[in-house]
């Protein structure tokens, strides 16, 4: 049937084309948009609890420390990654293998610490709140722990890429996995600073809105 | 270097080896795809001896073949089954085998997880079929409303095996998304524009993205659910501060969306069908690609309307109300473009093509009674009678199975490479047909009648006797109907005619193979020039200079997403058995939840992280030269 319309194909010669290592890049957007659409399910149920509860009259909001020394550790462990990720552009001849790997090192180690003093804070608030005091606990802990969750996957995610071997001509993987997974921390990051907002700031500024 | 030898290079590169370990290790999209079929037909079959058992209870007034709570146990397992484990994983099978073909790749973007969403699939099919065993089924509904579900009025484990199966079933379908998306964003062949896929594409990378966006909200109800239940937590306790809506709403949220994620696909190879045996490229494909996409987006902005008897303000009734009718219009757009596509072009009369025009007017039927669910004073007097049974039933059949069937025969002939028997295929079409509007059209009528759906029985006098033994007929056949077919499949097996390259003289890239296709699809990847690249005058492997054979690796061009410019060339894993040992750890670990075996289950989590570990390990480069 000659009355298809047509257009001529590019002519690109495929033999002599590079290897595609963006795939993998492109499953964790993926990845990251679903577990982002996870935690807006959870922002969501967080206010729908709320919804007509005037809760901050009366209890007093989670305390901002914890949450924003929090937020410094894993903010800076994103550019310490970044600068990571920086070392390993360009041609495989001038990659810089050594120091990416040490920032990765930095950035597990960072992610460690931001564990263990989310651990204290729990530990800190236990007597007053717990998952099982009420509605505001049970969701209170379920989005702070699933965030934890998520720094767990991430640093073992980044031990893993740490102690992989340097790939380049004879070794190769079809994937980035170092900026990969350095992408998947940043979205790590971004959601702490949601649920800083979400949880932490405006409570207080909700708290100062009844008390003044 | 002839295409001899190009060919048998590839497919020695290409081929599983027909062993015990090449049968558990495969990464063909094609033996996937086959195997998600085989499966969720399986699925199908026991959902629907659950219905049959159902109907045999209802057929007459104060019988007792089941006892109440097996009826509610069988209930939920027929609308989870059906919806979850049949409706979906029907359309990725279609999907796996066929858009590699279709877009003239080699396999999928990831043909490892492709193996992995497989297993995992059938693993939490496995997991929510333990319950029967175990003698505590989920007993709720599909949609299993707290606070029923919770341990105060659901003691035993149905109900967590009910949680964690989706959240398993989850994992599968969103890995199967990914892939999907992958695919076919990057992978389409050169000159394949996003303006010149095959519809059925549109329709599977809308599906792909509404479950990114829609499943998480199910995943996070049921670990709600689960938390609730087994952990102390008070998500749906009203009395510290918790809210039974919260379950609704997040439930909705997902289930509505996934209304078009079951449909959508469906439409996509009616898109397909229709204009194949029209002998015309399609009406309106623009029109048809938007709606599909629009479709979609909008199906995100409907839930309520599951919710109108709760109790909440006109404003937001009204708003979707009106959502749910503008839906009505894109499905419209869809069946105009069908009917115009039949009308201008040249049908032929095959069984492919009475299940696809039979699937439109069923479709239309259960449409018209969307529209008037979706108005609020009608919502409310159907709300929970046999009316929406029967309004979910006419859109689930009517654009799910039947077009799953048109499919069967359209496709099936080049993935076994025979004929089916186009008199019995015509036989089964009507007597499914027939057998389901006797089944389900007085579900209307008893719906109006007052008849409240999910009941076990029901007393004498009230005028609902005739009517549920007409529809107990109508199941029957409904089910001989499908038997038909399915004993058409085994016939044509051993016995059928050979289907040769393109029996239906088709447009699209998938017929230019032979049936069934070999290991790599097309010697020479192709080029693309028309919406309709059989059809056109262009030679879609005419590649003189051997270019395009790519034989010296498992390899295929990757494209850019919106013109299909090649850009790379993307290395495609082997066969291996990582995928299924991971889904096994993955199925501990659910399996040990439900009992609670906390240390089990994180060591099995742990397992299947170091699973995923040798799975990524970067290895030598393999190449045959």
């Amino acid at each position: 049937m000659s009355t298809v319309a047509q257009i001529a194909p590019p002519r690109t010669s495929l033999s002599t084309l590079p290897i595609d290592q963006r795939r993998g890049v492109y499953a964790m957007w993926s990845v990251i948009a679903t577990e982002a659409m996870l935690f807006i399910c959870m922002f969501g149920a967080y206010y729908y609890l709320g919804n007509n509860k005037d809760r901050w009259a009366q209890e007093s909001p989670p305390q901002l420390r914890f949450p924003l020394i929090l937020l410094a550790i894993l903010l800076s462990s994103s550019f310490v990654l970044h600068w990571g990720e920086r070392q390993l552009q360009g041609p495989v001849e001038s990659q810089r293998f050594g120091l990416a790997r040490i920032a990765l090192w930095i950035t597990v180690l960072l992610g460690m610490g931001f564990l263990a003093l989310q651990g204290f804070e729990y530990y800190y608030h236990w007597s007053e709140l717990a998952p099982y005091s009420d509605a505001y606990g049970s969701i209170f802990y379920t989005i702070t722990s699933l965030h934890a969750a998520h720094v767990i996957v991430g640093l073992m995610m980044m031990a893993y890429i740490g102690v992989h071997p340097r790939y380049g001509t004879t070794i190769r993987t079809p994937h980035k996995p170092y900026s990969t997974i350095a992408l998947y921390w940043h979205f790590v990051d971004v959601v702490w600073v949601f649920i800083v907002i979400f949880l932490y700031v405006i409570p207080n500024f909700q708290r100062m809105h009844h008390v003044h | 270097m002839t295409t001899i030898s190009a060919a048998e290079r590839l497919t020695s590169l290409w081929e599983t080896p027909k062993t015990t370990r090449g049968w558990f290790a495969t990464v063909d999209h094609k033996e996937l795809g086959i195997r998600y079929l085989v499966t969720a037909v399986a699925f199908l079959v026991i959902g629907g001896l659950e219905a049959i058992l159902m109907r045999i209870q209802l057929s007459r007034s104060d019988l007792a073949v089941l006892s109440p709570e097996s009826y509610n146990q069988i209930f939920t397992m027929h609308g989870v089954t059906m919806i979850f484990w049949y409706a979906s994983p029907i359309l990725s099978g279609f999907a796996v085998y066929l858009v590699p073909l279709m877009i003239g790749a080699r396999d999928m973007a990831f043909p490892r997880l492709n193996a992995f969403t497989y297993w995992t699939y059938l693993f939490s099919g496995l997991l929510l079929y333990l319950a029967p065993f175990i003698g505590q089924s989920p007993h709720a509904g599909w949609f299993a409303y707290v606070p029923y579900t919770l341990t105060r009025y659901s003691p035993g484990l149905g109900m967590d095996i009910y949680a964690l199966s989706l959240i398993f079933l989850t994992i599968s379908t969103t890995g199967g998304a990914i892939n999907f998306i992958v695919t076919i964003l990057r992978l389409r062949a050169p000159g394949m524009a996003i303006s010149r896929m095959p519809l059925f594409l549109y329709s599977t990378l809308t599906t792909s993205f509404v479950i990114l966006f829609g499943l998480p909200a199910l995943t996070a109800a049921c670990i709600f659910l689960e938390l609730d239940r087994r952990w102390g937590t008070h998500f749906f306790h009203i009395a510290e501060g918790g809210s039974t809506l919260l379950w609704q709403q997040l439930f909705w949220f997902f289930g509505h969306p996934w209304v078009y994620v079951i449909f959508l696909p469906a439409t996509g190879m009616l898109s397909l069908i229709i204009p194949a045996f029209s002998r015309r490229p399609i009406v309106g494909y623009p029109f048809v690609a938007i709606a599909t996409v629009l479709t979609g987006v909008v199906g995100f902005g409907v839930w309520l309307h599951h919710m109108f008897t709760i109790g909440m303000s006109d404003i937001a009734m009204s708003l979707f109300s009106a959502g749910s009718m503008m839906i009505s219009v894109f499905t419209t757009i869809q069946v105009f473009a069908w009917l115009a596509t039949i009308w201008k072009g040249h049908p032929v009369a095959t069984a492919s093509m009475y299940f696809a025009v039979g699937s439109v007017m069923m479709l239309v039927i259960g449409g018209l009674s969307g529209v008037f669910t979706g108005i609020i004073p009608v919502d409310w007097q159907a709300h929970s009678t046999y009316y929406v049974v029967a309004h979910i039933h006419y859109v689930l059949i009517g654009s799910n199975v039947f077009p799953v069937f048109a499919g069967f025969y359209y496709w099936l002939p080049k993935m076994t490479g025979r004929l089916l028997d186009e008199r019995l295929g015509k036989w089964s079409f009507w007597v499914m047909f027939v057998g389901f509007n006797i089944g389900f059209f007085p579900m209307h009528i008893l719906g109006l009648l007052g008849m409240p759906r999910r009941i076990y029985s029901y007393r004498p006098g009230l005028g609902f006797d005739s009517w549920n033994m007409v529809v107990t007929i109508g199941a029957f056949a409904l089910g001989i109907g499908i038997l038909i077919s399915i004993i058409n499949l085994l016939v044509s097996l051993r016995s059928g005619v050979l289907a040769g390259r393109n029996p239906w003289n088709s447009d699209g890239l998938e017929w230019s193979s032979e049936s069934p296709p070999a290991p790599y699809g097309s010697v020479h990847i192709p080029l693309v020039a028309s919406r309709n690249p059989l059809w056109d005058d262009f030679d879609e492997e005419d590649d003189p200079d051997n270019d395009r054979v790519l034989d010296w690796g498992r390899l295929t061009p990757v494209t850019t997403a919106l013109d299909a410019n090649p850009i790379g060339l993307a290395t495609i894993p082997g066969d291996s058995l990582l995928p299924l040992i991971m889904s096994i750890a993955l199925f501990a670990f659910f399996a040990t939840m439900v009992f609670q075996m906390v240390f089990t289950a994180l060591t099995m989590l742990l397992i299947t992280f170091a699973i995923g570990c040798v799975w990524m390990w970067p290895r030598d480069v393999k190449e045959v030269m």
